[in-house]
């Protein structure tokens, strides 16, 4: 699960000039033919970073994303729904290792991101900043921050890096399992005892802001945000994402008799295009920066885990081991 | 003082409070060496790649293989092989077939007993590399020489992998019964969840009840 939030902003992005251009034009008109790029193959500097980047922060969404759901395994109701979480939670900690492994590829070491995660330096997906306060948030997530997962990477699938696109493409086939166990569960509540429907609404109403802000703020459209969409790193705007998580859930809300927590929400007949309120974005730099209600458990728990099993890495490690980046 | 959560496990774990010290910069090779990973989705068809792991040995490679690449799909067959220890042609472009390319010299002395070697071709970028067969020879260079003899001329081939058989560590016909288990567990799949009835009977109550 991950979002497009705040990812392509704000990077002192390298000088497209420095590169060769013979091997650009190579590069480009690679991509322009539709093909995709391997990890041996040139790439200007921009490419890379920006692909490190957007990888590292979506496999640790996938890692941070784990633990609000995580923490409800012990407390879902009954045991059916037990073992559906976990194996849910399981399939997001495995999208992390894959995805780390794709960043690797273009050379930065699951060591470095790991360290970069826990100190505070590289991102993920802010809406895990905020707490799962029942059972109800937990199927909020599931459902809707998934489907916001699944726009995300189906456009990003599409895009021009082998190994990103083949992990995408398992990862896009274990979450259907997620986005259908998690409609189960809300429809569940939903058509449920009045105390039931309560505790639902109560959670769709929490959880609408961060949703909102998921796919990140309207993308600032530089020379840079062009280069990085021809280059296929960069598949579909925040806003386009936001639209059609609209288009594809608000109906399959509302048809459960659910409320909305915002009165401007409505598809404009004329245009086709959803309007609403404009998320808070001043709360989504302060709570992306540190200042949000879980940002610090999440990091400390992840450190906790990390630090804990510290010795056992080490007494495994074989003594001759040498490390060479996965192929693909 | 400690951190307290909503969730009494991790209140339990007695995490600092407040402003921590950064952590220690990982040291290299804490997440260990990286392993290739293969698998063979059903009889008889070739093994495919999938991804890689890391894991500090091959048979620890292998149990984290199986969780991650054979636990939510159909799979019969696991091969893992160092990265080390697997040899890569450069890459060439969509519809061109690399071992074209490749200036093949033939190995002056023929030294050591054959042994057998493992082939991989990528036959489109962005795609996963597939088992093209074994082939025997005394070297890596020479596999590839032999390779191209026996599945070279089928192009497209953007790509070889070649590995020594003795560095794949290949699942046993006798544990066959461990990938038995994926069915059992219906829970894990989209078609397990059936839930427009429900809509559906829900909806047709609103309808007969009268707004209040």
């Amino acid at each position: 699960m991950y979002g497009g939030g705040n990812i392509f902003e704000a990077t002192k992005l390298d000088d497209l000039q420095a590169e060769d251009p013979a091997k650009m034009a190579e590069f480009e008109a690679r991509i322009a033919r539709g093909e995709k790029i391997e990890p041996n193959d040139w790439m200007p500097a921009l490419y890379r970073k920006q692909l490190i980047r957007m990888i590292e922060q979506h496999a640790h969404s996938e890692i941070i994303g784990s633990l609000p759901e995580g923490t409800w395994i012990t407390r879902a109701p009954g045991f059916r729904r037990k073992m559906a979480q976990m194996a849910k939670v399981q399939d997001e900690v495995g999208h992390a290792q894959l995805l780390y492994s794709a960043a690797e590829t273009l050379g930065k070491s699951r060591e470095q991101m790991l360290t970069d995660l826990i100190n505070g330096k590289s991102k993920y997906s802010n809406v895990f900043n905020y707490p799962a306060l029942t059972w109800a948030d937990s199927n909020v997530i599931s459902w809707l921050i998934d489907a916001g997962a699944i726009v995300n990477q189906m456009a990003n699938a599409r895009g021009s890096y082998g190994p990103y696109s083949r992990a995408l493409e398992r990862i896009c086939a274990e979450e259907a399992f997620h986005l259908k166990y998690g409609h189960d569960a809300v429809v569940h509540l939903a058509t449920g005892s009045p105390k039931q429907r309560e505790m639902i609404q109560a959670a769709l109403s929490r959880w609408w802001p961060p949703i909102m802000t998921f796919f990140g703020p309207s993308d600032k459209m530089s020379t840079h945000t062009e280069t990085l969409m021809r280059w296929k790193v960069k598949m579909a705007t925040n806003d386009d994402c936001r639209q059609q998580f609209l288009d594809m859930y608000v109906p399959k809300i509302w048809e459960l008799g659910l409320t909305v927590p915002d009165p401007n929400l409505k598809k404009n007949a004329e245009t086709g295009k959803w309007e609403f309120t404009e998320p808070d974005w001043e709360e989504f730099k302060r709570v992306i920066n540190g200042d949000g209600p879980c940002n610090a458990e999440r990091l400390a728990v992840r450190r906790s885990a990390e630090e804990r099993g510290a010795w056992v890495r080490k007494a495994l490690l074989h003594p001759k081991a040498k490390y060479v980046k996965p192929l693909a | 003082m400690s951190l307290t959560s909503l969730d009494p496990r991790v209140t339990r774990l007695n995490l600092p409070d407040g402003e921590v010290p950064l952590m220690a910069p990982k040291p290299a090779l804490d997440q260990f060496e990286t392993y290739e990973v293969f698998h063979q989705k059903k009889e008889s068809a070739a093994y495919t790649y999938v991804g890689p792991v890391h894991a500090p040995n091959e048979d620890v490679a292998f149990l984290f293989a199986k969780e991650q690449y054979s636990r939510r799909a159909a799979c019969v067959g696991l091969w893992v092989a160092r990265t080390a220890h697997i040899q890569v042609t450069p890459y060439v472009g969509d519809g061109e077939n690399v071992y074209d390319t490749l200036r093949l010299e033939t190995p002056t002395e023929q030294s050591g007993q054959p042994e057998p070697y493992e082939i991989f071709h990528l036959k489109k970028r962005g795609k996963a590399h597939t088992h093209a067969g074994r082939v025997m020879a005394t070297s890596y260079q020479g596999a590839v020489q032999e390779a191209k003899k026996a599945f070279g001329e089928k192009g497209p081939i953007v790509n070889v992998w070649v590995v020594r058989s003795g560095h794949v560590l290949q699942s046993a016909e006798e544990d066959k019964d461990m990938w038995l288990t994926v069915p059992e567990k219906k829970y894990r799949e989209a078609t397990a969840y059936k839930v427009m009835d429900k809509i559906t009977k829900f909806k047709e109550q609103q309808t007969n009840t009268p707004a209040q």
